[in-house]
């Protein structure tokens, strides 16, 4: 059973620029500009061929009211159509979906998504607090730092264990962000130095250290979609969109239990199981080859593998212990080095997809999985524990 | 002692009183330590808007003490490393007050490498190791030539620069029959003519200069062929400042409270807490909201709960946080609690903040752990605002 | 899949000056109950609703992620929410795009928007523009517009007394619409006379500071009659982006206007929207931009947007009967208020204002100043 779709939408063209925290060289829709043209050349198109653009931030991270407006000068979406839709850390990944949605409709050919943010121009923590209640939770919030995922995972299986598994992650990410020249933070972590982080990184929110916390980067990221005739005319790898998912959450923070009794259920675990179930998916873990996760901390990322591979007990930690997660692994995890090693945030998401058909297609360059890449997943996360899925196939057969 | 990009450990150290500005000082007062592997320690005190800096053996009067080797250390204080990384990645490690160490970032200006002179033969040498890097093999499509330099003068010397395939290469001789042969009677002509120093039309004129064979292969191919040379000094013209424009962005609001929060702001005042219960599920929502989600339903009539409880879940805060409203950064650590109030149950808890002083002794509950008890502190004047509790307290 | 989408039901709560007693959640929950009041429609994974797409503005709201204090009162609790962040009248084409995809056969559209909470809506658009040149320079929406105006009525012969005539007639139209916001009747010379804002524009020429929300239940069309007898199907959908520098734009052509009209007229099968479309709703957000946004849809002249008012033009084809954009809708919230009249008008419900026999309606709004961006959609019953 595979959901329906009014007609098929492949992945053409990728561009993203290098991410950063110092890109004072360039204005926002410049930044914008680097990414549009690398997928542009990468799709072998011109902006001719553009049918509409699908542009999404956050507005006041960089306080600029639709900025779709001005960056226009970038987007080259002059004369075309041209929509706007945001969500939150997810938009990226809601970017893809509503590109999807629009070629897949017939309404348009080939659309353009942009992502970008410039988090440099901003403060971002104070950014995301003011997503908060302004009566009351936006004088409490810490912005997206908090330290409950730790203090689930450590209730779970002990500190001692659950720092070693976060700070394992956290390195496998560093390493695969090492492969990665668009990456942001590429530190050259050992494993032998986790020891030492856990000791000497400084303490953010209660088991949260600096060192587990995703970075605030500029960047954007441009992906070209368009439908099965034209993908198949125009590009010698598409990489075809088999179906995504979105879910959100009420603004109330009850994002973990405070008692077993009643226990909280996520987004992630929610999403995974209505996307495979509508796919006939019984064994993900099996089934899919690659999955770029949105992973904003490494305490967040151990936790949610679990969710999003349904899997029981320490089954995740020892995908993680095992080093599984790793490039030429059992389920490599963020080749590009994830949100951890780069966090353009209205970009991210985004990234996410274009990292994963980077992989189906198989020339990701330095941090490419050495073996096929036929089924690979992407996730996005923000607000209030939002989640958006989205699925990628190399083969037509679904 | 080791060089770093041609500079010392103690080059950073010396310097520091130049670099100084009181500027930034105003308001330190304190001594900070700096433990430099394989280097030796260093002592730097601020008082009063002024400094010293001296080599020690003891550092343990200092609030806070740096450690690094001397690569990341020049690296750091040179730009060539980029400071954030190395703290992250631990080859930058603060001991003590992370906080006051922070404050040594604006005390000094940034240390700039002297400039170095380079010699014409250095320039030479420079100037043909980066041809093949320079080179840009996808305009060279089709072309079969070669470029000869026959450079006079002291430092002179004999280069061919060799285009095939798509393929770039260098020798140091001049070989076979090239396609064009510059000539120039003195080397450092050359040099200043790549630098943009002297135009080539002025030398040919002078005779210093002259060109044979395809002269025209040489004016309109090699550009096009090759990125320009960039001088490693530093180019004559000067790199352009890039700006940052700065700007604080404020537009007053006034946020209705609505029936809702309007009433469980208004209790506050009074000194109660108020949550709502919806009419399907039974869940209390503290702060009370307008329906609740999972049933999709208007939430139901008001209830007084707590005003004690007790703890769920604290998170101790390290980090500075700006507070959003006024942009004073918090004082830290502080404890953001999850507190359940007498009268809720499961996963109804009210986020607020504990006494800063009580962090320590905290206990979180769990189903088999009771957390601690907490009561609120109010406010003496309360205007209906969630501060109007200043923070809960233990309970004894 | 369907070529058309149907929409079931609209709510709506009465646009204000300012709702002081409400937050934008007490809005929305109306609007929420109204629609499923109305259409019975359930939330279920498989025949309900599973994405919801929403309307607002994060510098409006003064929030980061304006979308993320909603998601109870429009029923997004586990499901799908994705936010319009240009003018509400795009997530009509967007949602179009989400069921003729065959992704959703249902979606609920929602919006909300308080003007009235910030201090000044002139420094939020000011924000519009790049900080470095534009921004310092004082561009925002209205000054603009002002500019766009004077451009305009120099090349098309509008002048100050038809302006006048435009808010006159807003406000009578206006007044028969229970939904309007309440504003004073006024005659042309109060028009004139009233302060000015940025020349040519007066404060009776920009349209007011309005707080509203609204709810419409979308559906594909093999299951709209699960939600109600009278469907009113949308046909058409095309936007246009302009360029941003003011100096690199001609503030009077239409650019962006026309492009999106023909692209929504091509979808639809409109040949002449004279002839074919019984009836136009406009996003006036000044007075302006009435007789303008009539020549870029096709129903004026090019250059004649003064002769055509004084031709009768704007009753001759049904213009604006609601009032407008310029009695009152907060900015980014008109276009969904012009696709509300015009479900009204074709299922027959619009009362005193009722179009006889209206089949085709067309709906217009703009995003940005002097209508950077333009969408249209076409309306069948």
């Amino acid at each position: 059973m595979a959901h329906k779709k009014n007609r098929n939408v492949g992945i053409i063209g990728i561009g993203q620029t290098k991410h950063s925290s110092h890109r004072e060289d360039v204005n926002q829709p410049e930044m914008i500009h680097e990414a549009v043209s690398l997928a542009l050349k990468d799709a072998n198109l011109t902006m001719n061929d553009i049918d509409c653009v699908v542009h999404g931030n956050m507005e006041l991270f960089e306080m600029v009211h639709q900025p779709d407006m001005w960056h226009v000068l970038g987007t080259g979406a002059y004369g075309k159509d041209c929509i706007r839709i945001t969500t939150g850390g997810t938009v990226g990944a809601t970017l893809s979906c509503a590109s999807d949605n629009l070629v897949a409709s017939g309404m348009y050919d080939i659309v353009m998504a942009i992502g970008f943010e410039k988090l440099q121009e901003g403060h971002t923590t104070a950014g995301i607090t003011n997503m908060a209640d302004p009566l009351w939770f936006r004088k409490i919030q810490a912005g997206a730092l908090t330290g409950s995922s730790a203090y689930d995972v450590e209730r779970e299986f002990g500190l001692e264990r659950a720092n070693r598994a976060s700070l394992t992650y956290r390195i496998i990410m560093d390493k695969h962000a090492g492969l990665n020249p668009n990456a942001h933070r590429a530190f050259g972590l050992e494993f032998s130095q986790i020891d030492d982080l856990i000791k000497s990184s400084p303490k953010l929110v209660g088991e949260l250290k600096l060192i587990e916390m995703c970075s605030q980067s500029d960047g954007a990221c441009c992906v070209i979609y368009a439908c099965e005739k034209k993908a198949k005319e125009m590009s010698k790898n598409p990489v075809w969109i088999r179906d995504h998912i979105t879910a959100h959450k009420e603004e109330t923070f009850t994002i973990f239990g405070y008692n077993r009794e009643f226990p909280v259920m996520k987004t992630h675990k929610f999403a995974a199981e209505q996307l495979f179930r509508r796919n006939d998916i019984k064994d993900p873990l099996n089934y899919f080859d690659v999955f770029e996760m949105y992973d904003p901390a490494s305490w967040w990322a151990i936790d949610w593998l679990r969710d999003f591979f349904d899997m029981k007990g320490d089954e995740h930690l020892k995908l993680i212990e095992e080093k599984e997660i790793m490039i030429g692994g059992k389920m490599p995890i963020n080749p590009s080095g994830g949100v951890i090693g780069s966090n353009p945030i209205g970009a991210t998401a985004l990234i996410r997809v274009a990292e994963a058909a980077l992989q189906v297609r198989g020339n990701a360059g330095g941090h490419q999985i050495p073996t096929p890449v036929n089924h690979a997943l992407a996730s996005g996360f923000g607000g209030t524990m939002w989640t958006v899925m989205t699925m990628l196939e190399k083969e037509l057969n679904w | 002692m080791a060089e770093y990009w041609g500079i010392k450990v103690e080059d950073i150290f010396n310097t520091m009183k130049d670099r100084f500005r009181p500027d930034g000082a105003k308001g330190v007062d304190a001594v900070f330590g700096y433990d430099i592997k394989d280097e030796g320690k260093w002592k730097l005190t601020v008082n009063n808007n002024v400094m010293k800096i001296e080599k020690t053996d003891d550092l343990s009067n200092c609030v806070s003490v740096m450690k690094a080797d001397g690569e990341t250390f020049v690296g750091v204080n040179t730009g060539k490393v980029d400071a954030t990384n190395a703290f992250m990645g631990g080859k930058v490690k603060v001991d003590g007050d992370m906080a006051a160490f922070g404050k040594t970032g604006k005390l000094f200006r940034k240390f700039v490498i002297a400039k170095k002179e380079m010699s014409t033969k250095e320039y030479l040498v420079d100037m043909f190791a980066t041809v093949v890097p320079r080179f840009k093999a996808g305009e060279s499509e089709g072309v079969d030539a070669s470029f000869a330099f026959d450079l006079g003068g002291p430092d002179g010397g004999k280069w061919t620069v060799f285009i095939r395939n798509k393929e770039c290469s260098v020798t140091e001789t001049i070989e076979g029959k090239p396609s064009v042969t510059l000539e120039f009677n003195d080397a450092k002509d050359y040099v200043d003519f790549i630098l943009g120093k002297i135009d080539a039309q002025s030398l040919l004129a002078a005779g210093r200069a002259s060109a044979k064979g395809d002269i025209n292969m040489m004016q309109t191919k090699w550009p096009v062929l090759f990125d320009k040379y960039k001088d490693p000094v530093g180019s004559s013209v000067p790199e352009q400042e890039l700006l940052v424009l700065k700007k604080t962005i404020s537009v007053n609001q006034k946020y209705a409270t609505g029936p809702v929060m309007g009433k469980f702001l208004k209790g506050l005042k009074d000194k109660k807490i108020f949550g709502n219960k919806c009419t399907k599920c039974g869940r209390i929502q503290l702060p009370p909201r307008e329906v609740c989600a999972e049933c999709r339903v208007r939430a139901g009539d008001f209830l007084e709960v707590g005003p004690k409880g007790e703890v769920r879940y604290m998170d101790i805060v390290y980090y500075a946080m700006p507070d959003p409203l006024t942009g004073i950064a918090r004082e830290t650590p502080y404890g953001g609690i999850n507190v359940l109030l007498d009268g809720c149950k499961g996963n109804e808890t009210l986020p607020h903040f504990i006494r800063r002083d009580q962090i320590e002794k905290i206990q979180m509950g769990w189903n088999e752990k009771k957390g601690t008890r907490v009561r609120p502190v109010w406010e003496e004047n309360r205007i209906g605002d969630i501060w109007d509790i200043k923070y809960f307290e233990i309970d004894e | 899949m369907g070529k058309r989408m149907a929409i079931c039901a609209v709510a709506q709560i009465k646009n204000d000056p300012e709702y002081r007693h409400l937050r934008f959640q007490n809005m929305l929950l109306e609007c929420f109950e109204s629609i499923m009041g109305q259409t019975k429609v359930t939330f279920d994974m498989e025949k309900g609703i599973r994405t919801i797409i929403t309307c607002s503005d994060d510098v409006f709201d003064a929030r980061t992620i304006s979308n993320n204090g909603i998601t109870d009162v429009v029923g997004a609790h586990f499901r799908g929410e994705e936010k319009m962040a240009q003018e509400s009248i795009n997530g009509l084409g967007y949602g179009m795009a989400c069921i003729l995809s065959g992704h959703d056969d249902v979606i609920l559209f929602m919006g909300h928007c308080k003007e009235s909470q910030g201090e000044s809506r002139r420094m939020a658009t000011n924000l519009s523009y790049d900080p470095f040149y534009s921004r310092p320079l004082g561009m925002d929406f209205q000054n603009v517009d002002a500019l766009q105006a004077r451009a305009y009525m120099e090349k098309s012969g509008v002048t100050d007394e038809h302006l006048a005539k435009i808010v006159v007639r807003s406000r009578k139209n206006a007044a028969k619409n229970p939904y309007a916001r309440e504003n004073k009747l006024v005659d042309e010379k109060e028009v004139m006379n009233s302060p000015m804002y940025a020349d040519p524009l007066r404060e009776l020429h920009v349209y007011p500071v309005t707080d509203w929300a609204y709810g419409m239940l979308l559906c594909c069309e093999e299951r709209a009659k699960e939600f109600t007898k009278n469907p009113v199907w949308i046909t058409g959908y095309g936007s246009c982006m302009d360029r941003y520098f003011l100096g690199d734009r001609d503030l009077s052509s239409n650019f962006s206007l026309k492009n999106a009209a023909k692209r929504a007229y091509d979808k639809a099968g409109v040949r002449d929207p004279k002839k074919d479309v019984q009836l136009f709703e406009l996003s006036d957000h000044a007075a302006h931009q009435l007789p303008m946004w009539a020549e870029g849809v096709g129903i004026a002249d090019e250059g004649k947007g003064g002769k055509w008012i004084d031709d009768g033009g704007m009753d001759k084809f049904s213009v604006n009967l609601s009032g407008g954009q310029l009695n009152g809708n907060p900015l980014l919230l008109g276009g969904a208020a012009r696709a509300i009249e015009c479900y009204y008008q074709l299922t027959g419900q619009a009362g005193e204002r009722q179009v006889k026999g209206a089949k085709r309606a067309v709906a217009q709004a703009a995003t940005g100043g002097a209508g950077q961006h333009q969408a249209v959609i076409v309306m069948e019953a």
